[in-house]
Formats: structure tokens, C-alpha cells, sequence
């Protein structure tokens, strides 16, 4: 640090130019140890603003900045700043925030300040180090007492503002960072600042970046070029989808039927019109009871095949359920959500489970596959239709592996409809 | 009202005031507040969804807009018909049986030898009749599978039994997104290939402007007859220009779950594509409806690699700008300000010579002069690296000597942060 910087921080009061050069060199280190956040860095526009205590974005893409703070701070902390900055814009944290107060009915600058810390943690835990360096005073995780690696959403339920949080109040990184409007934002109206567009056109080629040469970049900005532009879908809407259109597609559930005569039948005499007939689907749900699957993951993805089925038509009697590890159990008929026998533990093979549930008379529709996919699959393709909730197992967090790193499970095959069940949203 | 009694005999004006509110029937009471309701006003605002439909309705191209039940889509709609002047037909399909969309067979007295006809529903011939009209089909995603059948004909083969429509009927179909519909049904990837899909979602400041009395009034837009022919030969300079770059793009099944029943690229909707690029070039249309467009086309992923290279293709031309360095005008933004200036660079290495060398030298100093000084550290150090043995080193290069210090200075806090590092280890 030089003498200069020094001096600056004894008196802030007095009004500084803005040290352009400063500035700048510090967004040119960020861009060349940070390659693929350059695009995105160079698009921000840059307003100088002694309103703002450091630096802080607004929606539109702009980027304030107190001269004070530049002077005071180092090139290099700048270029933290620079990168935790657009990190915010990048991963659409106004947008994200504003969803989430309208779900959870947060409302006042209090509950915005929490979003603030909030989206800090989600960015600051992998964003610093290789190269750049951590400003002072950035809010992580660990110094709340919570996880790494998780999202804004999922620390937003984790903290209250209190004594941990105290010294976090002056914490400011804009409209850009939870939604909130400040008095310093341009809006929509002012100049330089991107549609969205345009916002998005930035996202798309960063996440491209990142994609083509993902050794770069660390595993929190993977996650986000994967699911820039296809955020994960609640899988209870994508197991509902998939079994709904399993049970209800032609030949299942309710379809025309030349089998009966149509009740118009008699306005065209000599002619056989279709008319509409209803037969509820028969679902089957093979549950892998192998250790690796969890009672409560199971209990929830259960309870929901079965109001899924409901919903559908299909009758409690048409819903059976059989527990599978190495050799299937019985089938029962799901009586009631919880009576549920579920034997097994160990191994799975779940091509003793298909082989029995397609040897029940009558066949079943539908059959529902919940499992964690460490298993052998059925070589060719049943007669039914079959979908797959599938608990994805991380190869780098789950336990499972440390036994035998090298083993990777067959996934799913290609005829079967295969949702990931709990992941983020659920 | 015993306080009124005493007076209803003896005040004449009263009495008639009284009986008066008594007799009107309530009905008409009821018709005047719902007249009030009802008086609301519109204002001008830009709606984005309106112009996007608007534009894909008038490219003759099947719409499937998906929204929530009561997102305001019908009325949506009828503004649309409104405004292109054409009569709204709207056809709920899910009370329908799939007869009434391939035709009710009618038995004459000889089957055999005549065959059959198939005879279309009366909405079906008063549209053929009309000649053209707006055929709005909604609630595509709670009818039967069969009855979607049906419809789908009706839809891509514009044939109702054996009627045929007139091609001046436009059609427009609406479904629930598959998390909201109760039949769950869901476009198989090939059905998906025919349609632009455009999402349909509420503005919440629009509804409670419009509740408060003041209704949105969407200015559509207006195909432009001098724009027609730049704007098909921009619209097959940018499809081409990108999948000749990228093949791979051109054809591409989706693959996961969350994308299935969505927009895909294959070479259809490449050439739905083109058209919607044409058309709403013509229209002079804002990329954000593009986007809406393109994307419910082809996909995200390919809609914005060509909304990207539109942005590539919107750059200064290097050549012109190499030509009159003077009066170069560079785009303000930084992230495109680098690609042009990049742009500038490469076209003097494809072709090194010394006045384009120094011309290049001044369109640098322009930049630093009007912008921010890092965007013009890379394109300086690569062209400087393209000097040749007997070039001179052009004067400009002195102005340049603040980028050459600002590019030390981020040197040097690289080498800073280095040295912070290993010395934490």
C-alpha cells in the first residue's frame, strides 16, 4: 500500500477526485486472473457516486463508486470488489430477491440487508483466492457459523440479523445485489444501463466462457454457467409432469373408445362415433430400499407419487408399491401413505423389481421408479411406461464413494423419463 | 322509514323522490355500478409479449402461448384482433370431441359409392365464410389426448374436416404450463418443433394499474414496406452467418426433462427463425421482443448465440473504421467497445501494412481519449506486437504511455497478491 492511500484513510472527509487509473487497474487484474468474468466486467458502467459507502450495482448494470473507498482501498482488494460486484449481477441476485420476498413475505430494508449478507456468503466463499485477493471486511459463511456452498436462498433461512451481523450494517452493494431501490440509483431511465436483454446476452457468453474451459473456474461459477440460462425446476413439477403424461397418455386413463357408441351417435344414424371412456391407470412404484436411500427422501418422493396418481384418477386400489433391494419384496396395495412396509437395506438390483412388477395380472400402467441409480437396469425396455425419480448421489460430497471411488453406476436408460428428486428447490 | 311517513302526505316533491328508488328494477342498479366498473381507461405502454405475438401472428406462424389459467391471455388476444382487424373466433377445446375438429361423419344414401363426408362445425364454416379471422383454440392442454389430436391437424394443416381454412385465418393456441395443467399433457419433441412458443406472464404493476382504472393500451407494431427487402437480407445474413459457424447448432433433440415440450433448433425453426428476424426487423421491433421471439424458436442456448452474433454484427466495420480513424465512432459500452477495438487488431495482423499499423495506433488513442483506459491494454500490446523491423514507432504511441502504467499498476498488484498467498502458506 502506498503512502498516498495511506494519508487518504486518515482524512475521508475531504472530497477526493476519483482516481480513474486506480480504478481501472484494478477492473484490468481482476479481468486477467478472472478471464471469463472479462466480458461481463468490461459491459458494467461506471458512475462515480459519494453517496455510496464503497461500491455497489444497480439492476441496470451500473456500477457506483466512492472515490473515497478507491483511494482508501488497495488495487488489488479493489479487484476483489470489482468481481464480487458483478458476481451479484451475474447471478441475478436483485431478481432472485425479489422473487423470494414475494414468497416469503419479506418486506422492509431490514429483511433486504439480510438478502445483502445473504448473497454475499453465496459468492464470497469460492469467489476469492487464485489470484485475487479478499477485500477487507467481506462477509463469509464461516463467519456467520453456517456451511459453505450453499445459495442465497438457503442462507437467507439460516441467520438473523443480531450481534453476529452487527458490524455488517454498512454493508451496501446496491439495488443490484437485493432488489431494494437506493436513493443514488439512475433507474430505469438513466443512461448506459443494459436491457435485459442485453443482461442476458452478457450472462450467455460468460457462462459460455466458463463452460468451454471449465478446468478455470471454481465450482460455484460451474454450477452457475450450467444453470444460467436452465435454472433447476422444482422436481416435484417434473415428477408430476412425467407421471401425469405416463398415466394419461393414449391407451391409459381417459381417452375415445369405439368400444361404446357415442351419445351423438343418434344425430348420424349409420354411423359408429367414439365416445369418451375413462380407465384409470394402474401405477406401479418400485422403491429402492437399498441403504444408500434415505427414509425421509423416500417418504416425501412416495407421498407424492401417490397424490400424483390421485389427482390423475387413478383409485388407492391402482396404486401398489414394492419395495426393492436384491431380490424384490411383495406388492402391496397403497392403502395408506404410511403402512408401508419397506424391507430391505444393502444391495439393489432393480431388474428383480421390473420382473415382478410386470408379472402382476393386470399389468400395470404406469410403473414409477424412485431410487438413487446405483443399480443394474433391465436390458430392453418394458412394456409399460416408466419413470425414473432418481436421487442424485455427488460423487464429491456423498460418503458412498470413499469406499471404491472408481465405481460409476449404470444411469438410467433412455427409455425411461428420469427426474432428479431433491435438488435445491423441492 | 317511519320518519318519512309523516311527511309523505303533505311534501309532493318527496313522494315522487321516494318511489322513484323503489321502483327502478335492481337490475338496472346493478347495470349502472357495473358501467362504472367498467369505465376505465388505457394509457400508452410498451408491451413486449403483445408485440411478440403480434409479430409471430402476422408471420403466419402456429403460437402457442402458455401462461397461467387468468394471466389475462384471451384478453390479450382480443386487443390482438383488435388491432389486426380481424373477427375473433375463440374455440374452447377442452368441451369439444375430437369429431368436431376432423368432422362429423355425415351417412348419405350410398356410402359405399360416395364415401362419407365429413362434415365441419358451424364456427368452422362461418370462418371459411368470413375468409379470414383470428381462431384463438384455448385450453389446448386440458383436452383429451384424442381431441389434441385432432386440433394439431387443425392447427398445422389448417384443415377442419374437410373444410380448408382461407390462409388470411390466423391461429393462435393457449395451454397451461404442464405444472398447473390437471391432465398433465405435454408437447411431444415434434409438435414442440412447430410452434413459437411464447411465455405468457402477468405484470404486476400492469394489473394493479389496470384495477385501479387505467388499462395498458399496446402501440403494435407496423411492418415498414420500404424496410421489406434489408430486412430479409439481414435476417438471412445473421441464421446463416451463425449456423455457418456453428453446424452443430443447427439440429439439436432436447435432451433433459426440464426441456422437454420447449422450443429446440432444428432446421424448421431455424426457418421460423428467419422469418420472425425479418419480420421484426421490418417492424423496427426492439431485440427484447427478438429475443422473446428467437428463443421461443429455437431454444435458449441457440436464441442467444444469434442474438449475440447480432451484436457482433451490429459492431463498426474495422475496414471503415481503419479507413477514417478520425472520425471513428466506438460503441460505448466497454464489453463491446474491447470486441471492436479487437476487431481492429485482427484486421491489421490479416493484412499488415504500415498505414493501416498507424491508423490502428490512432483509433487506440480515440478509445483512451473516450473511455476507459483497461479496455485498451490487450488490442495495444497485441498491436504492438505486430510492428515490423523498419516501422517507426508512430507518435501516437505517447499518449498511450498512461495505459502502459495502468497495466504495470495491475502488474503489480497481481504480483502483491502472489506474494500475499505464499506467505499465508
Amino acid at each position: 500500500m502506498t503512502a498516498g492511500t495511506q494519508e487518504s484513510r486518515r482524512t475521508p472527509a475531504a472530497p477526493l477526485p476519483l482516481d480513474v487509473d486506480k480504478l481501472f487497474a484494478a477492473r484490468l487484474h481482476a479481468a486477467r486472473v478472472r478471464p471469463y468474468l472479462a466480458t461481463a466486467l468490461f459491459a458494467l458502467h461506471t458512475v462515480e457516486s459519494r453517496r455510496v459507502p464503497t461500491m455497489a450495482v444497480d439492476r441496470h448494470w451500473r456500477c457506483y463508486v466512492s472515490p473515497a473507498f478507491v483511494a482508501a482501498t488497495p488495487v488489488e482488494e479493489l479487484a476483489g470488489v470489482w468481481v464480487h460486484e458483478i458476481s451479484h449481477l451475474l447471478r441475478d441476485h436483485h431478481g432472485r430477491g425479489d422473487r423470494v420476498a414475494r414468497e416469503r413475505g419479506l418486506t422492509g430494508p431490514g429483511e433486504r440487508l439480510r438478502m445483502n449478507i445473504a448473497a454475499d456468503c453465496e459468492i464470497n466463499d469460492d469467489v476469492f483466492g487464485e489470484g485475487l485477493a479478499r477485500p477487507e471486511g467481506a462477509v463469509d459463511p464461516r463467519g456467520l457459523g453456517l456451511p459453505e456452498g450453499e445459495l442465497m436462498e438457503d442462507y437467507l433461512r439460516q441467520f438473523r440479523l443480531g450481534p453476529r451481523t452487527q458490524d455488517l450494517a454498512w454493508l451496501d452493494c446496491g439495488s443490484g445485489a437485493d432488489g431494494l431501490e437506493r436513493e443514488w440509483d439512475l433507474g430505469p431511465e438513466g443512461a448506459h444501463g443494459l436491457s435485459a436483454q442485453q443482461q442476458d446476452a452478457v450472462r450467455f457468453r460468460v457462462a459460455q466462457g466458463i463452460t468451454g474451459r471449465p478446468g478455470d473456474a471454481p465450482q460455484g461459477w460451474q454450477r452457475w454457467a450450467e444453470e444460467a440460462f436452465h435454472p433447476p425446476q422444482a422436481w416435484r413439477e417434473l415428477l408430476g409432469a412425467a407421471v401425469r403424461s405416463a398415466a394419461s397418455g393414449p391407451g391409459t386413463g381417459q381417452d375415445y373408445t369405439y368400444g361404446r357408441p357415442s351419445r351423438r351417435s343418434a344425430g348420424v344414424p349409420g354411423a359408429v362415433l367414439p365416445s369418451l371412456r375413462r380407465r384409470p391407470p394402474r401405477v406401479t412404484v418400485i422403491i429402492d430400499t437399498s441403504g444408500s436411500v434415505s427414509d425421509a427422501e423416500l417418504g416425501s418422493a412416495l407421498l407424492e407419487v401417490a397424490a400424483i396418481s390421485r389427482s390423475v384418477g387413478g383409485r388407492r386400489d391402482l396404486v401398489s408399491v414394492l419395495s426393492c433391494d436384491a431380490a424384490a419384496g411383495v406388492a402391496h396395495p397403497l392403502c395408506r401413505a404410511e403402512g408401508i412396509a419397506l424391507i430391505g437395506g444393502g444391495g439393489t438390483d432393480l431388474r428383480s423389481g421390473f420382473a415382478r412388477a410386470l408379472r402382476a395380472r393386470p399389468r400395470p400402467d404406469v410403473v414409477v421408479v424412485l431410487t438413487d441409480g446405483q443399480t443394474p437396469w433391465p436390458a430392453a425396455r418394458p412394456a409399460c411406461r416408466t419413470v425414473v425419480g432418481l436421487f442424485p448421489r455427488r460423487h464429491s460430497r456423498g460418503s458412498w464413494s470413499e469406499d471404491d471411488p472408481d465405481y460409476v453406476p449404470d444411469s438410467p436408460p433412455a427409455w425411461a423419463r428420469t427426474v432428479e428428486i431433491g435438488s435445491s428447490c423441492g | 322509514m317511519p320518519s318519512y311517513a309523516p311527511f309523505a302526505t303533505h311534501d309532493a316533491p318527496a313522494r315522487p323522490a321516494e318511489p322513484a328508488t323503489a321502483h327502478v328494477p335492481q337490475l338496472d342498479v346493478a347495470g349502472e355500478l357495473l358501467a362504472l366498473l367498467r369505465d376505465t381507461g388505457t394509457e400508452p405502454r410498451p408491451d413486449t409479449q403483445l408485440e411478440a405475438l403480434t409479430l409471430a401472428v402476422a408471420a403466419d406462424l402456429p403460437v402457442i402461448l402458455w401462461g397461467e389459467p387468468g394471466i389475462g391471455k384471451t384478453a390479450a388476444l382480443t386487443q390482438l384482433a383488435a388491432s389486426l382487424e380481424l373477427p375473433l373466433t375463440t374455440v374452447i377445446a377442452s368441451v369439444h370431441e375430437p369429431s368436431d375438429f376432423s368432422g362429423l361423419p355425415i351417412v348419405g344414401d350410398d356410402p359405399a359409392e360416395q364415401g362419407v363426408p365429413m362434415a365441419p362445425p358451424d364456427w368452422a364454416v362461418r370462418l371459411v365464410r368470413a375468409g379470414r379471422g383470428l381462431l384463438f383454440l384455448d385450453e389446448l392442454s386440458t383436452a383429451a389426448p384424442a381431441v389434441q389430436a385432432a386440433l394439431l391437424r387443425l392447427v398445422l394443416e389448417r384443415r377442419i374436416g374437410s373444410l380448408r381454412l382461407p390462409p388470411e385465418v390466423r391461429i393462435v393456441a393457449a395451454a397451461n404450463p404442464r405444472s398447473s395443467a390437471a391432465d398433465g399433457w405435454e408437447l411431444s419433441p415434434p409438435l414442440a418443433n412447430r410452434f413459437v412458443h411464447l411465455q405468457w406472464a402477468h405484470d404486476h404493476e400492469v394489473v394493479v394499474r389496470g384495477l385501479g382504472g387505467t388499462w395498458p393500451r399496446a402501440t403494435l407494431p407496423r411492418l415498414s414496406p420500404d424496410a421489406l427487402p434489408q430486412a430479409v437480407e439481414f435476417a438471412r445474413r445473421a441464421v446463416c452467418g451463425l449456423l455457418s459457424a456453428r453446424p452443430a447448432l443447427v439440429h439439436r433433440l432436447p435432451s433433459n426433462e426440464a426441456r422437454r415440450g420447449g422450443p429446440w433448433p432444428s432446421p424448421r425453426t431455424w426457418d421460423m427463425t428467419l422469418s420472425l428476424t425479418a419480420f421484426a426487423t421490418a417492424a423496427g421491433s426492439s431485440r427484447e421482443v427478438l429475443s422473446a421471439l428467437v428463443r421461443g424458436t429455437v431454444g435458449d442456448g441457440p436464441g442467444l448465440e444469434l442474438l449475440a452474433s447480432l451484436d457482433r454484427m451490429d459492431l463498426p466495420d474495422p475496414e471503415l473504421l481503419l479507413a477514417d480513424p478520425a472520425s471513428a465512432v466506438l460503441p460505448e459500452r466497454g464489453d463491446l467497445r474491447q470486441a471492436a477495438l479487437d476487431g481492429v487488431v485482427a484486421a491489421v495482423r490479416n493484412r499488415p501494412e504500415r498505414p493501416r499499423w498507424d491508423a490502428a495506433w490512432e483509433l487506440l488513442v480515440r478509445a483512451l481519449e473516450t473511455g476507459a483506459p483497461d479496455l485498451v491494454v490487450v488490442p495495444a500490446t497485441t498491436l504492438a506486437s505486430l510492428r515490423q523491423e523498419d516501422w517507426d514507432v508512430p507518435a501516437a504511441i505517447e499518449q498511450l504511455a498512461g495505459v502502459v502504467s495502468l497495466s504495470r499498476r495491475a502488474d503489480r498488484a497481481a504480483a502483491r497478491t502472489a506474494a500475499a498467498a505464499q506467505a499465508r502458506r
